[in-house]
Parts: structure tokens; C-alpha cells; sequence
């Protein structure tokens, strides 16, 4: 394996990053972009654990689901009058999750931030294995799997159509279109990486298969051209889908009357929320990524720093939006509005309301200081921390609402089983399993967008200060 | 294709090349490099990508697949649900949109797939796996007569290799 270059030692106060000369001052020339990422793909123990623990976990949340096939839907959780529990709670999770991975391959690229480039990539695979894991809750949720392509419009003897006014019919549309486009997004940004790993790479087999997922490409200025182009276009058809897939989410709750959920702020706080969550899963992934890939020199505390603004920013927001919640019922004068926001933080579930308000207002502005933003431990604990509090955000919407709905005869309790909980650690599992998966088959970082930030080599290096 | 495939080390050595071979018009030029880089972008000046009409037209089809499977499933079981008119246009948009980005990014990546001439099973003639590392490279497709002359335009612009290919 080639050696990879020694990060640059960093202070505690650095730059914003806003030009592309104090991106990767580590980082030499093109070919040093190569051997590093390449360095990337060597299997390691760590790696095979992290794989095996990945596995485990999901096969603990496959054998509940055949369980609950065997067994039936009554094997979850659920009692009247809460028929909506955890596999919805951590269906809006994972949705949410992949947000922040198209925010910043699509967003952040329109608005040409300079971040973006170094944790682009981890953050679109994120993008695209957290929205699989989604996809499959409501599919589990439905009881009858096999059933699930009735929700899809197509011509069929039984005459029957999907009801096109439902929010859940919306979701399958969002989350579908999400699915498929960050899928293809990630792929046509892989294209020019497979070139440089057909190219590199010596083993035969391995050589076949990144010829073949390569299609040929050249890196000739043709089609350079119309990939730059494409990927213009797919940056600014994604940009408002990303919008739109957790407003659609949000509307499966803000089109009920049920008290909490009926509220037009719903579709800006769920997308402040999800993008939130999926920074902090970012962390999550990087964080370690960069240090047992030593990476230190690409994903540079400059970099994190750009990053936990974004996650102070949206924090902010999300808790505003949960005051703003309050202030809502208060001058709604809707008793049982009020009745529910005061049992939200004081009544039954009052815990899991102060887990979300300590883990996603309180412990966020930490970030307030330079210090901890370039703290990579401490990012990393607060990004535990966050998804812990973002997934008990779903739980404080989801259950208190449906326990707790307008007469007292439909008051009820809600206790997650076994089968709930084993889905849950299997959805980690799963979601786990592909990104290991992933980072060693495929570049971790855009091998190709980093080139396009270090300075290429000049004969004349009187105006271009290049590299001999 | 026959020609001539200069092979450089640096990215202005590069764009002088193409600058001269462009006065001089020896042939069709391609030019390869890892990555995007606007100085070539410059001294190639290409013409515009058509990869958007494709995206025009794919988002236009989309969005009227949309709104007209919403609409014409809804004619057909006339089902009042929630009070709304049979076909209402609210809740419709947001199936024509979503198709709308559907079809648009699928027909954008078409569009790509067919003016890059992708996929290829070769890498065909002309191309050195050093253009994906850290060089970069100039191929002028020209006939015997003409790439003497080619290859003396590159060498003087400060080509590393330069080489007949066929």
C-alpha cells in the first residue's frame, strides 16, 4: 500500500473556509489525491469487526421481521389508540438522515461552498443507504409486505387506482423520486472515480469490474462538457426535492387534525430537523473515517468547523420551531392544542420531550465555541448525542399525539416490544453494513473534485504560484 | 482514427498547445485531463452542452405525466375523498413535481450518456491511463501528411511524450 502524506498540524483557530487555496494546504498535486484515496480501499481488522458487528445487527432485525410475517402486525407494539409507533418514528429518522447528504452534494454545490468538497461523497452514500433503510419501514409497517406494490399507480384487472389526495401516496412518490435520484446522483459523480481505479488498479478482476462501472470514461474535455452540465442539472433538480420530500413526510402528520400535528410550520421545521440530524450523522461517519483512514489532511478542522455552524444554525432553528409550537397552541386557544403542548413537557412522556429538547437546543450550543467545533471528540459525542435526540423528536410527535388525542376514552399508553426494538438496531445494522461496504469498493472523497481544488502543475509559475 | 497524442506535465504547457493547434487547424482536437479545469475550457471554447434540452424536455414530460395520471385515475373512480373536487389541483402538484424531477434528472443523465458517447467497452485510441492521474493530454486526429508537423507543434509546446497513434 502507498504511504499517505502526514496531516498538517492545525491550531485551535483557523480559517473559514471560503477560498480554494486554504482548503488542503497538505495536499501537493494530483497524484499524492490518487495514492491517498486509493490508500482508502485496504481491507483492515477494524474493518472486517465493524462489518461483522454491522451484520449481526441487522440479521437481529431481519429475524423480527420474519417473525412478525409468521406471527402478524400484533406481535409490534401497538395498542389503540397509538396504531403509529416506532416503525413510523424511525421511518421520519432515516428519512431525515439522508438530507443533510443531497444538502451538501446539491445545495452547497449551487452555492459553491467550499466544505462541500471533501465530505460530499460520504455524505451522498449516507444519502442513499439512509433512504433505502427508510423505505423499508413502511413496508414493514403495512403488515402484508408483498402487498406494497399497490401503492404504486399502474394498470391492474382490479380497475384500482391509489388515492392521489393521500399523503402516503405522496410519500411513495418522494421517497421513490429521493431514492432513485440520489442514487443516480452518487453514480454519475463516481463515473470519473472509477476511471482513475480502472486505470490503477492491478488486479484483474477488480480491474474488470471498475472498467465496467467506469463506462468507458476518458476524462477527454467532451465529456467533461456535459458532465459538468449534467451534474448542474442534477444539482438544481435536487435542491428542491430535498425540500420537498421532508415537507411530504411532514405532511403525513400536518394533514391530521390530531392536536400536534395539525400545523402549517410542520414542512420548514421537519427540513431544518432533517437536515440537522443528517449532519450530525455525518459526523458520525467521518469522524472515525477520518482518522482510521488518516484523512486528517482532507476532512482538516477547518472543514468540521464549517460544518458545526450549519448544525448550530440548524439547531437554532429546529428550536425555535419547537417553542414556536407552544406559542401555537397557546394563541390557538384550541384547549386541546393547549391541553397537549402542557402534557407534551409535563404529562406522560415529559421524558422523552426534555431528551429532545437537552440533546437538540440545549447541548448544540456548545457550538458557540470555536474550541469545541474543532473539537473532533467532542463533535462526534454530540452527534451521539443529537441522533439520540432527533429520533426521540419523532417518538414526542408521533406517540404523545396519538396517546393523547381530543376525549379522554381515547387516551392510551404505548410500549415498545421486542420486535419494535430489534427493528430498530437492525435498521443501524443495515444502514451500517452498506456504508462499510461501500467505503471500501468505492472513494470515500471525489477523487475528482479534489483535484479541481489543488493547484495543477505549471512550466510558468509566474501568476499561477503552481507547484514545479 | 489516426493521429497524434502529446502527453503533458503541465496545465499551461497544455493551453498553449491547444491555442496553437487551433491557429494552425492541423485537425480535430480532444484534450484530456483529470479534472475539470477552465483554463482548457477556455482555450478549447467548445460549444455550449445541449445535455439542458434534454433536461427541458424530460421535466416537461414529466410533470404532465404527473399531473395527467393524478387526474385521469381520479376521472376514472370519481371518488370524493376529504371533501376535495375529483380532480384537485393542489395535492396534484405534488405528484407532478415529483415525477417532474423523475423524468428530468433520468432525462439529464441520458442526455449525458449520449453526447459523451458513454458507455464505451474501450477506451478507444488516443487516451493514456496517466490522463486520469496527473497528466495531461492533447490528440490531434490528422492524416500522415499533416502529423510531422503536429508532432513538432507539441514537442515545441513542451509535450512530455508524443506519439503516433492509429
Amino acid at each position: 500500500m502507498a504511504s499517505v502524506a502526514h496531516p498538517v498540524r492545525e491550531g485551535i483557530r483557523g480559517p473559514n473556509i471560503a477560498s480554494a487555496d486554504v482548503q488542503l494546504p497538505a495536499v501537493r498535486d494530483y497524484e499524492q489525491v490518487d495514492r491517498d484515496i486509493i490508500a482508502t480501499l485496504g481491507f483492515t481488522k477494524k474493518w472486517f469487526i465493524g462489518l461483522a458487528l454491522a451484520i449481526v445487527a441487522m440479521l437481529c432485525g431481519a429475524s423480527a421481521w420474519i417473525y412478525q410475517i409468521y406471527w402478524g402486525l400484533g406481535q409490534a407494539g401497538y395498542e389503540p389508540p397509538v396504531m403509529w409507533g416506532n416503525y413510523i418514528i424511525t421511518f421520519v429518522f432515516w428519512v431525515g438522515i439522508g438530507h443533510a447528504g443531497t444538502l451538501i452534494s446539491a445545495i452547497l454545490y449551487l452555492f459553491r461552498a467550499g466544505f462541500r468538497t471533501s465530505i460530499y461523497r460520504a455524505a451522498e452514500a449516507m444519502t442513499v443507504f439512509a433512504v433505502m433503510t427508510a423505505g423499508l419501514f413502511p413496508i414493514i409497517h403495512i403488515g402484508r409486505p408483498w402487498k406494497f406494490f399497490w401503492l404504486i399507480p399502474y394498470p391492474n384487472w382490479r380497475l384500482l387506482w391509489p388515492n392521489f389526495k393521500s399523503p402516503l401516496v405522496w410519500d411513495v412518490f418522494a421517497i421513490s423520486t429521493y431514492l432513485t435520484i440520489s442514487t443516480t446522483f452518487l453514480f454519475i459523480g463516481l463515473i470519473p472515480d472509477f476511471a482513475v481505479l480502472r486505470d490503477k488498479e492491478t488486479n484483474p478482476t477488480r480491474k474488470r469490474i471498475y472498467s465496467i462501472l467506469s463506462l468507458g470514461w476518458r476524462n477527454s474535455d467532451r465529456e467533461w462538457r456535459h458532465f459538468a452540465k449534467a451534474y448542474l442539472f442534477l444539482a438544481a433538480f435536487s435542491t428542491p426535492l430535498v425540500l420537498s420530500v421532508h415537507s411530504v413526510v411532514s405532511f403525513d402528520f400536518a394533514m391530521g387534525l390530531t392536536p400536534g400535528w395539525h400545523a402549517s410550520i410542520f414542512p420548514p421545521y421537519f427540513v431544518a430537523g432533517a437536515i440537522f440530524s443528517g449532519f450530525a450523522m455525518v459526523w458520525t461517519i467521518t469522524i472515525p473515517m477520518r482518522k482510521w483512514f488518516r484523512l486528517e489532511h482532507y476532512i482538516t478542522l477547518n472543514h468540521l468547523d464549517a460544518t458545526a455552524k450549519v448544525v448550530l444554525f440548524t439547531s437554532m432553528v429546529v428550536g425555535c420551531a419547537y417553542l414556536i409550537e407552544f406559542f401555537i397552541a397557546w394563541y390557538s386557544s384550541v384547549r386541546p392544542e393547549q391541553e397537549f403542548f402542557w402534557n407534551r413537557v409535563f404529562g406522560q412522556w415529559w421524558w422523552a420531550a426534555w431528551i429532545m429538547l437537552l440533546c437538540n437546543m440545549a447541548l448544540p450550543m456548545s457550538l458557540w465555541s470555536q474550541k469545541l467545533r474543532r473539537n473532533p471528540t467532542w463533535l462526534f459525542v454530540l452527534s451521539l448525542f443529537i441522533n439520540l435526540g432527533m429520533w426521540f423528536e419523532r417518538f414526542v410527535i408521533v406517540v404523545p399525539s396519538l396517546s393523547h388525542e381530543f376525549e379522554p376514552w381515547q387516551w392510551g399508553g404505548y410500549t415498545p416490544s421486542w420486535i419494535d426494538m430489534a427493528f430498530l438496531v437492525g435498521s443501524f445494522g443495515w444502514f451500517f453494513m452498506w456504508f462499510l461496504l461501500f467505503v471500501k469498493q468505492m472513494p470515500v472523497m471525489a477523487i475528482m473534485e479534489l483535484k479541481e481544488i489543488v493547484t495543477p502543475r505549471f512550466k510558468n509559475t509566474h501568476g499561477h504560484g503552481g507547484h514545479h | 482514427m489516426q493521429g497524434v497524442l502529446g502527453v503533458f506535465h503541465h496545465l499551461d504547457s497544455t493551453v498553449s498547445a491547444i491555442e496553437e493547434l487551433k491557429k494552425k487547424k492541423l485537425g480535430d482536437v480532444t484534450v484530456y485531463s483529470p479534472t475539470i479545469r477552465h483554463e482548457l475550457d477556455d482555450a478549447i471554447a467548445g460549444p455550449n452542452s445541449v445535455v439542458r434540452r434534454y433536461t427541458l424536455i424530460g421535466g416537461l414530460l414529466g410533470v404532465s405525466f404527473g399531473y395527467w395520471i393524478a387526474i385521469w385515475s381520479s376521472d376514472y373512480w370519481p371518488l370524493v375523498t376529504g371533501g376535495k373536487a375529483i380532480a384537485s389541483w393542489i395535492p396534484y402538484t405534488i405528484i407532478g413535481f415529483e415525477v417532474m424531477v423523475l423524468v428530468g434528472c433520468l432525462a439529464t443523465v441520458a442526455g449525458m450518456f449520449i453526447n459523451s458517447r458513454i458507455p464505451r467497452l474501450t477506451t478507444t485510441v488516443g487516451y493514456d491511463d496517466r490522463f486520469s492521474a496527473g497528466h495531461f493530454g492533447v490528440f490531434i486526429e490528422c492524416d500522415a501528411n499533416k502529423a510531422s508537423q503536429a508532432e513538432d507543434l507539441l514537442r515545441h509546446a513542451g509535450a512530455e511524450e508524443v506519439r503516433r497513434e492509429a
